[in-house]
């Protein structure tokens, strides 16, 4: 019984730990490439979830099409930051990029309870499921599996096989470097930015599929902590890492709250939570570059 | 007994052996340049010495006491003082902040005030002749203006062994006739062991140490008196060699 | 001795707006419950700035400190108000526990966190922040997600008339107190050796080390210090005043930013910018809450993004170069 349990909450763990990859892997692109910890980035998974809510609800269309609308969005929304406020503060003292990656998140929130109110809402994407001897999987949540996946394969090939992808590679590693081997530094920070969070709103089209009435203004301050987490696990500055250490978080995270559960007089969710918490700050102790890290 | 001992010091990276198998001895009141090409092992000898690193093998003995793996900010008051190849002010104090910084936390910590300290640095500030500049932000120092005044505020820390790092670079030759002048007279005044590391610049080589040693590819070439050792024949293959074919490129 | 009370000089100003904000609250009708809005950013705002204006690390999970304060003084009060001798002492020990907690809190965080630099640093002190809140719900531990009410358990112990003194006066007068010992703390810190020691580590981390400085212990020195005093304010505006506490509304990063944005405004790293930043931002809060209750933090968000890209120095900061060799020198800092 607790093993058919545990199965099925694993296999959901791993459907979500995809996504949680894809949610994760700008904020290590952003902070690879300048450095800058984007701490309003749950907020952007936020608009990615509003973005297919108003797709599917408003004009009828599949969150399929939500995703590159998203991407599109997500990149004239990275342009926008970048260019009014981030490109300032890439020398500045941290606080600075900290504190203007907060106010940017406050602001998209606010906007958002503006335009939507504060009330949870939610949409069914109604496409069918496969029934498990353990469990049942919503076809949606295996797309969005699938989806995630195919994120995370083009950005790979964009990191290895183009051009772009290789001067934001060599930015990374030595940014002074690149800029004397004739790399448009500026431009590659604008480019990996915009990437960043558009990769990160189209995270947030998948993330709609798990959370049948999740979607709300605030809901992104959540998947900051996690993304944090797993930024962390995955090595902080590798977007590869990011997506290997989703995985593994959907399944840990998944894994504990089958087991909390069990413990009577405990409130298991919040357990769960914390657990991440427990988790991050033990592996800064032990390994600040990341289970994944290189060094 | 000598101030400062090494027996057999390694030190790696990676693959890399930055210092193999090194062994020196430093007297009191001694002056000694220590030169060596590019790469050739000398920051991290400096490195090993101050507790930045520390040595998979051998042993550090200061004053008869082992200090291999005591960390750095303890061995500054017992009178290990240094200056960085590549200046490291404390860029928004102001100059007499930052002289007075050394005379806080060197050998004199926990027995002199604030402004005790604060008068401890006019003085090695007036030595170095950066008496305009002492209210001015380090950082809007010049690079040869930082370097004089981290020496002021290694001196501020009234050392026993002072270890400079190419302290002297870039400077121009009037100022580093003057910088020997005055860093004899405080060897000689408060009985300081001074060890230069000295790449390029022979004349203060000459004019400053009494003892030189050559380092190449981590290890101890020649210990010699200064005159004997800069006519030794390797030192003339390894050293000016080198620097005659890597021009005035610094290390 | 003249010379060492010159340098204290700059508590002047500092000292001077506390005792005006007071005098304002004390005498105008209507004035206090504003003017003890105003002392809470600024107390916060001095407190947080001691530590990150000096070190220049940026603790993000501040707000730690000011809830665990608040829960020492829910923990002491809700355990200790049925001993009916100890009267007003459940208040002292409230405050203990709260020094308690936070004390141990800083330097097992102090051990820990303050080993990393930075982004890590931040986001460790995040995760402190919200790992302790969600263990205190998920462990159902001091009450859990639903929290402590104690304020029926403090006015059975103390009387109507007294409690209602303590939450309408005392707990903002204290409030006041605070402010006025983390300038005094800060001002004394600035002028002695930690002041010296943790600008080398502001500026060089490594250099510092090498130049004598145990770094460990003065970044640790400072954090306590930050931690202990945001830990009072707790205790005293949060938890004494309100009379109860809940996991879900003390452990909320949005009030470290409150103290960032204050000191922010003011000029990191001084000594007048906190307050300075806590009248603007507690005045401005006050306003924006009644001409367009709800829009407060979508006002702010594009405001503080136009501060940090234009003024990063803040005010004081910008002050400060202004009244460079003149006679005002001496007071601004």
């Amino acid at each position: 019984m607790i093993f058919e349990l545990l199965a099925g909450n694993l296999t959901h763990g791993l459907l979500l730990g995809g996504v949680y990859g894809v949610a994760t892997m700008g904020l290590s692109l952003i902070f690879g490439v300048i450095n800058v910890v984007n701490v309003g980035h749950g907020q952007f998974i936020m608009v990615g979830a509003f973005v297919t809510l108003i797709l599917f609800t408003a004009l009828g269309l599949s969150p399929v099409i939500a995703i590159p609308v998203a991407l599109i969005i997500g990149m004239a929304l990275g342009f926008l930051f970048f260019y009014t406020v981030m490109r300032k503060l890439i020398k500045a003292p941290e606080l600075a990029s900290l504190l203007a990656t907060f106010a940017v998140g406050i602001l998209l929130e606010e906007l958002a309870k503006l335009i939507f109110g504060a009330d949870f809402r939610g949409y069914y994407w109604d496409v069918g499921k496969i029934i498990l001897p353990f469990t049942t999987i919503p076809m949606s949540k295996l797309y969005a599996f699938i989806g995630s996946i195919a994120i995370a394969l083009f950005l790979y090939f964009w990191f290895s096989k183009t051009r772009s992808g290789t001067a934001v590679r060599s930015v990374i590693e030595d940014s002074e470097g690149a800029r004397v081997c004739g790399v448009n530094v500026d431009w590659i920070y604008a480019l990996s930015f915009a990437i960043g969070i558009g990769i990160t709103v189209m995270s947030g089209v998948l993330l709609t599929m798990f959370i049948p009435v999740g979607i709300n203004p605030y809901m992104g301050g959540a998947y900051t902590l996690k993304a944090f987490v797993i930024a962390v696990l995955g090595g902080l500055t590798s977007p590869y890492g990011a997506f290997f250490a989703g995985l593994i978080f959907g399944l840990v995270e998944n894994g504990a709250y089958t087991l909390f559960a069990l413990i009577p007089g405990v409130a298991p969710f919040s357990l769960t939570v914390s657990l991440a918490f427990w988790m991050l700050f033990f592996l800064l102790l032990v390994k600040p570059t990341g289970l994944l890290g290189k060094k | 007994m000598a101030l400062l001992r090494l027996e057999n010091v390694t030190k790696r990276f990676g693959g890399l052996i930055a210092v193999n198998n090194l062994s020196l001895e430093i007297q009191e009141g001694e002056a000694i340049g220590i030169v060596g090409p590019n790469g050739s092992g000398k920051t991290t000898l400096f490195n090993v010495i101050s507790g930045v690193f520390f040595p998979e093998e051998g042993r550090v003995i200061y004053e008869g006491k082992d200090i291999t793996r005591m960390p750095s900010y303890k061995r500054a008051p017992l009178g290990l003082g240094r200056t960085f190849q590549i200046p490291r002010p404390f860029g928004s104090a102001s100059v007499r902040e930052n002289v007075a910084t050394g005379a806080m936390f060197g050998t004199l910590a926990g027995k002199v005030s604030v402004d005790d300290c604060l008068e401890i640095a006019d003085r090695y500030i007036q030595l170095v002749g950066l008496e305009e500049h002492e209210s001015k932000e380090a950082l809007t120092l010049t690079p040869v203006e930082k370097k004089m005044m981290e020496i002021a505020r290694a001196l501020a820390m009234h050392p026993k062994l002072l270890l400079m790092d190419e302290a002297m670079a870039g400077m121009h030759p009037k100022d580093i006739d003057k910088t020997v002048a005055f860093l004899k007279k405080i060897k000689e005044e408060e009985g300081i062991s001074i060890v230069a590391m000295v790449e390029h610049i022979m004349r203060a080589v000459v004019g400053f140490a009494e003892r030189v040693m050559v380092i190449h590819q981590g290890k101890k070439l020649v210990d010699a008196p200064t005159k004997e050792a800069l006519e030794d024949q390797r030192v003339v293959d390894v050293y000016f060699g080198h620097a005659a074919g890597e021009g005035n490129a610094k290390g | 001795m003249k010379k060492n009370i010159v340098k204290y000089y700059p508590l002047i100003p500092v000292l001077a707006v506390y005792l005006i904000m007071f005098l304002i609250g004390f005498f105008m009708p209507g004035m206090w419950q504003m003017v003890a809005l105003l002392a809470f950013y600024c107390a916060l705002g001095q407190s947080w700035n001691i530590f990150m204006g000096m070190t220049g690390y940026v603790d993000f999970g501040y707000v730690t400190f000011i809830a665990l304060g608040t829960y020492g003084m829910s923990l002491g009060i809700t355990y200790f108000s049925q001993f009916e001798w100890l009267g007003m002492g459940i208040i002292v020990i409230g405050l203990i526990l709260a020094m308690f907690l936070a004390a141990l809190a800083a330097l097992l965080e102090a051990a820990i966190a303050l080993r990393l630099r930075g982004a890590y640093f931040a986001i460790a002190c995040i995760g402190i922040n919200e790992g302790l809140r969600y263990f205190i719900e998920g462990a159902k531990i001091w009450g859990g997600s639903e929290g402590l009410i104690f304020f029926g358990a403090l006015t059975q112990s103390l009387g109507r008339e007294t409690v209602n003194q303590l939450t309408t006066f005392w707990a903002d007068f204290s409030v006041f107190v605070i402010a006025a010992l983390a300038a005094f703390l800060n001002m004394h810190y600035m002028r002695s050796k930690i002041g010296y020691a943790l600008t080398a580590v502001r500026e060089d981390e490594d250099a510092a080390k090498v130049m004598g400085v145990n770094t460990t212990k003065y970044k640790t020195l400072a954090f306590l210090t930050s931690g202990l005093l945001g830990a009072a304010v707790g205790a005293m505006a949060w938890g004494l005043k309100l009379g109860h506490v809940y996991p879900g509304d003390v452990f909320v990063i949005h009030y470290t930013i409150e103290c960032i944005v204050v000191v922010l405004l003011g000029g990191a790293g001084t000594l007048l910018g906190p307050v300075v930043g806590g009248l603007i931002y507690g005045l401005s809060k006050y306003w924006l809450a009644i001409i367009m209750p709800g829009f407060q933090l979508l006002i702010f968000a594009p405001i503080i993004i136009i501060i940090i890209v234009a003024f990063p120095e803040g005010v004081i900061g910008v002050l400060k170069q202004r009244v460079k060799r003149t006679a005002l020198e001496k007071y601004i800092v």
